[in-house]
């Protein structure tokens, strides 16, 4: 009774261990190499439960996500020999595992092999570039042609590289610190450079207004003599209409005038012979007749 | 017995789960990516044939590039080694930003990338120099700045889409774009410069705002002044013709008597208001001792050339009263 009872308990633990043994799960993040005394026999790609054989067989698993590898900055010079420090990461996923395992097994192994690689392919391609033509749009086809470099020289790897980006891309301090100058020194210029034409636009505007008033003054100064001599020229007129009725008066009317005016303010002096004619009763006397 | 009906129903019991409303669960059997959960309770089979994980799928993620928000102080630690970048015209700026972004697809988000976070981050920073590479530093500061925010977003999400990633980007924020710290003082300096050109123009103008309207006053004033000239002297003009109109007709009403009158009474009237002298011609000596002292007058050369006219000699002489003792007086 109890013998078949411990006998049942050791063939359920054996069942349970050899049961342990002969299945695996393969996470759905994961792909697995079934190895037969370090000998690959099965590779799984899908994931879930599987069966080996116990003992004899053991699992390595492998990623089977989006992997990222960074390269910290390295210094690559450009081809018009200005020097970048380059930040870049590969985006690469494990494709075949055994030729993975085969190649280099590890994750720190696809990591060296990947960096070592990925720099000299920028080395390479940055060479033939220009800095403005790594900052502005090209990048992009120049990220794409590093890429195809890289998955090219990684073929035998079981890695299939799907990006390779420039993550930063910087100059070295020396020059950093060139172009803060030069930006200081061209803000300069753009300060001084307001400043010189809010003084040009400044005269300008004073220039101009001086010029209005001084043409202003003299339009209105044309315009006052035009309109005074308007002025004489109908008083001439209206003088010349009342006058030409009869002229021989008018000279003695005016001359008349004229006299009075002279004379007519108390300072001027006149000196006349007796014989003048208004004077003449001062020598005779006056008769009824006329002389 | 009891026991193992125990232990079984323990067992089953360990596979209820609560899923969270901002959650979604995602159930995997023996590791293979299953069926997907809804908020609330729920059950899978129990370990080691399912298992369950949760993320937090309505969660708007942040991912700070170019500082560190630190929720225990106010204000961010920046990151000279993120922000500073280079740009399109080979200036360096200083930006910081915001990426926001949620899962989008759980499974994806999962199973199909390693690290998602770090990758929203590097891809994010990669999109955002290679968008600032191509913009020039002035527009970057200024107007330029929705159009960054709009193409890291765009370029990122295509990324990301690329990646399989499971995420979508929601927003991109630039939270600060300004020149680098050594250097910001001199770009202060051209605003400043454009408010001092500014104010210079500001000046000139008022100044041409004082001078013009003055001068036009000035103008409108010489030309009224000159307007009432000539009218005055058309009124002039028109007054005197008809004051000789009216002279004219009563001369010609009596002409002999008229003239008469009239060069009578303008010699009365000068004769009274000028210091008249009588002079004989034939009284020779008499011409120096003149009063020269007063105002020579200038109408007297017009009469003093006497016509030597064989008259009888002057006995007169008139002078004005009031006036001091004239030396003649002695021809009578």
């Amino acid at each position: 009774m109890s013998r078949a009872l411990i006998a049942a308990i050791a063939a359920v633990i054996v069942l349970l261990v050899v049961t342990s043994a002969s299945l695996f799960t393969v996470n759905q993040t994961q792909q697995a190499l079934v190895t037969q005394f370090g000998r690959v026999v099965e590779v799984v790609t899908q994931p879930g439960l599987h069966v080996k054989t116990p003992f004899v067989q053991s699992v390595l698993t492998f990623d089977r996500r989006l992997l990222t590898v960074e390269q910290p900055g390295q210094e690559v010079i450009l081809g018009d020999q200005r020097r970048l420090i380059v930040d870049s990461f590969a985006v690469f996923r494990i494709t075949n595992p055994l030729l993975y395992y085969q190649a280099v097994g590890t994750a720190e192994g696809i990591r060296g092999r990947l960096n070592s690689v990925v720099s000299g392919s920028l080395r390479r391609v940055l060479g033939n570039n220009k800095l403005l033509d790594v900052l502005s749009a090209d990048r992009d086809r120049i990220m794409r042609r590093i890429r195809d470099e890289v998955n090219s020289e990684m073929h035998g790897f079981g890695i299939a590289v799907d990006d390779v980006r420039i993550r930063r891309a910087d100059l070295p301090e020396e020059n950093t610190q060139a172009i803060l100058q030069r930006m200081q020194s061209e803000r300069h210029r753009v300060a001084a450079q307001q400043r010189a034409e809010g003084a040009e636009a400044s005269l300008k505007i004073r220039a101009d207004a001086a010029r209005d008033r001084t043409v202003l003054l003299a339009d209105a100064r044309a315009k006052a003599d035009n309109l005074r001599g308007e002025g004489e020229a109908q008083a001439t007129d209206i003088y010349a209409k009342a006058f030409n009725r009869d002229p021989h008066f008018f000279a003695i009317w005016r001359t008349l005038q004229g006299y009075r005016e002279a004379f007519d303010k108390g300072n001027a002096r006149l000196v006349l012979t007796p014989d003048n004619d208004y004077l003449r009763y001062l020598q005779s006397q006056p008769t009824p007749t006329a002389p | 017995m009891l026991l193992a009906l125990g232990a079984v129903a323990l067992w089953l019991a360990s596979g209820l789960y609560r899923v969270q409303p901002d959650e979604l669960g995602v159930v995997l059997r023996f590791g293979a990516y299953d069926y997907r959960t809804q908020p609330g309770l729920n059950w899978h089979l129990p370990w080691p044939i399912e298992s369950v994980e949760l993320p937090k799928v309505t969660r708007i993620n942040r991912t700070e590039i170019g500082y560190r928000s630190d929720p225990r102080r106010q204000g961010n630690a920046d990151v000279p080694a993120e922000s500073l970048m280079l740009t399109g015209d080979e200036n360096i700026i200083d930006i910081n930003v915001s990426i926001f972004w949620k899962i989008d697809n759980a499974v994806d988000y999962l199973f199909n990338v390693r690290g998602p976070d770090a990758l929203v981050k590097a891809v994010a920073e990669s999109s955002l120099r290679e968008v600032i590479g191509r913009t020039p530093i002035q527009p970057a500061l200024t107007q330029a700045r929705a159009q960054i925010e709009t193409d890291v977003m765009k370029q990122t999400q295509e990324i990301m889409h690329r990646y399989k990633a499971g995420i979508e980007i929601t927003q991109v924020q630039l939270q600060k774009v300004d020149p680098p710290a050594a250097v910001v003082e001199s770009f202060r300096d051209v605003q400043r410069a454009n408010t001092d050109a500014e104010r210079m123009r500001n000046e000139a103008e008022s100044y041409r705002n004082d001078i013009v309207p003055r001068a036009r006053g000035d103008a409108a004033r010489l030309i009224a002044e000159a307007q009432g000239e000539k009218q005055a002297a058309i009124a002039l003009a028109t007054g005197e013709a008809q004051r000789f109109d009216s002279v004219l007709k009563a001369y010609q009403a009596a002409k002999d008597v008229t003239l008469k009158r009239m060069y009578i009474d303008t010699m009365r009237d000068i004769m009274t208001h000028a210091h008249t002298l009588v002079v004989d011609d034939r009284l020779k000596g008499l011409v120096p001792f003149l009063p020269l002292n007063a105002p020579e007058p200038k109408a007297a050369p017009a009469t003093t050339p006497a016509r030597p006219a064989a008259r009888p000699p002057a006995q007169s002489v008139l002078s004005q009263p009031g006036q001091p003792v004239q030396p003649t007086d002695n021809g009578q």
